[in-house]
């Protein structure tokens, strides 16, 4: 089961080949996951002509991936009473039963379904990946991600609500060995003549360093535009700095592993249409002895949040509590979630 | 002559008092996008330094006997 889940955890978000943690020969720096360190070019024997072996440069991952890593530090908004129930069926298929019960949203029962299939392309990746959710109104969320060759990987999104169709895309990822490229195609309607096209680029400059870009082009009937933004990324030892700047605005974001128990984010947004502009810090404390995990987040709009995990070890069982307190507006939010399996 | 001088002096003084008070002006005004951009990017920098410089925590770590 947790091959299975590793999976379709794995599918839904790939790592870039070449990370994980290096465990060299005693002496060497172990490297925390998700980093890689720069490779070393193999010394020269003497007598011989150095001969320059250009060091192959990694592939930088995903343009929507390069300000995950900061945003997973800080903690969600609960809200409500959530009880999942997970039920692995087999190595490929995995149910959940969700039942929610909330005052700002809607409280109801959502039932949802995974397959995972068998064409392996990595340790804890296979294909194709079939994840969907229906809720008691009938508002499906299905997603299809299949790897088409070694280096296309292609997905497949729907959302309805209720009997209409709201969100329908399709993605085409093609992963180079020092480049990402991706093109997304969304709600394309062919009679209205309207649709989203989304591209992006990611290429490694460095070990280190990985810049791209993103362009979207928008039509509807009597109206298109596009929108243009650069990012940059900086990977070092234990930390990752990600700069986007777009016409839309700038996003920056700053994670720390401080050491294995502790991680930081910082995040910056500014918007120039919006006029608005907002910083936010973000911790993560991780015990797995304790089995506890905590988050905590506070942020320019005064805004405080925390969220804490717990496995009820021997059980199968999570708790999660969370609360989030906005203190400009005097408003103050808490949440409750127990997972099963 | 000394009114005229003595306006040259006051010139600078009261430029300088204008320039500090625009400046307070500005930095108290919660509603000006430049000022709000400018603290918060301090804000930034200021956590990014507390990122990178709080490493020595260790829950885990045994209570010091005293």
């Amino acid at each position: 089961f947790a091959t299975f889940m590793g999976s379709v955890l794995a599918a839904s978000s790939p790592p870039p080949p070449g990370s994980g943690v290096v465990q060299g020969a005693p002496g060497l720096v172990s490297v925390p996951p998700g980093f890689s360190m720069p490779p070393v070019p193999p010394p020269s024997v003497p007598g011989q002509p150095a001969v320059e072996i250009g060091s192959p440069l990694p592939n930088p991952g995903t343009y929507e991936e390069c300000h995950r890593k900061c945003k997973e530090v800080f903690p969600i908004q609960m809200e409500g009473v959530r009880l999942v129930v997970n039920k692995g069926l087999s190595n490929h298929f995995q149910v959940s039963h969700t039942v929610t019960l909330s005052t700002l949203a809607e409280s109801g029962y959502r039932f949802g379904a995974t397959y995972v299939g068998t064409q392996q392309t990595g340790p804890a990746e296979s294909f194709p990946v079939m994840v969907g959710d229906m809720d008691n109104t009938g508002s499906l969320n299905a997603q299809v991600i299949h790897q088409l060759t070694s280096a296309v990987r292609s997905k497949i999104a729907i959302q309805t609500q209720q009997h209409k169709f709201v969100n329908w895309q399709c993605d085409m990822e093609y992963r180079g060995d020092d480049f990402t490229s991706a093109v997304t195609l969304g709600n394309p309607d062919v009679l209205l003549g309207s649709g989203i096209i989304v591209a992006h680029y990611l290429q490694s400059i460095s070990p280190a360093l990985a810049l791209g870009g993103e362009l979207v082009y928008h039509r509807r009937p009597g109206e298109e535009g596009a929108v243009t933004s650069l990012m940059g990324r900086y990977t070092g030892n234990n930390y990752v700095a990600t700069l986007t700047l777009g016409g839309a605005g700038a996003h920056a974001t700053y994670y720390h592993r401080a050491n294995d128990q502790l991680q930081l984010g910082v995040e910056f947004e500014g918007s120039m249409r919006t006029q608005e502009t907002a910083v936010s810090f973000g911790y993560q404390l991780d015990l797995p002895k304790a089995n506890l995990l905590f988050k905590g987040s506070v942020d320019s709009n005064w805004v405080v949040g925390a969220v804490l995990e717990k496995k009820l070890l021997p059980l199968p069982l999570s708790l999660a509590l969370g609360a989030f307190l906005n203190q400009k507006k005097n408003k103050f939010q808490c949440g409750f979630n127990v997972t099963v399996g | 002559m000394s009114a005229a001088g003595k306006k040259a002096i006051a010139a600078p003084g009261y430029g300088v008092v204008e320039w500090i008070s625009t400046a307070c002006r500005l930095a108290t005004d919660r509603n000006d996008f430049r000022r709000n951009i400018l603290v918060n990017l301090g804000l930034f920098a200021a956590g990014v330094w507390v990122a990178r410089n709080l490493s020595d925590l260790d829950l885990m770590s045994p209570q010091p006997i005293i």
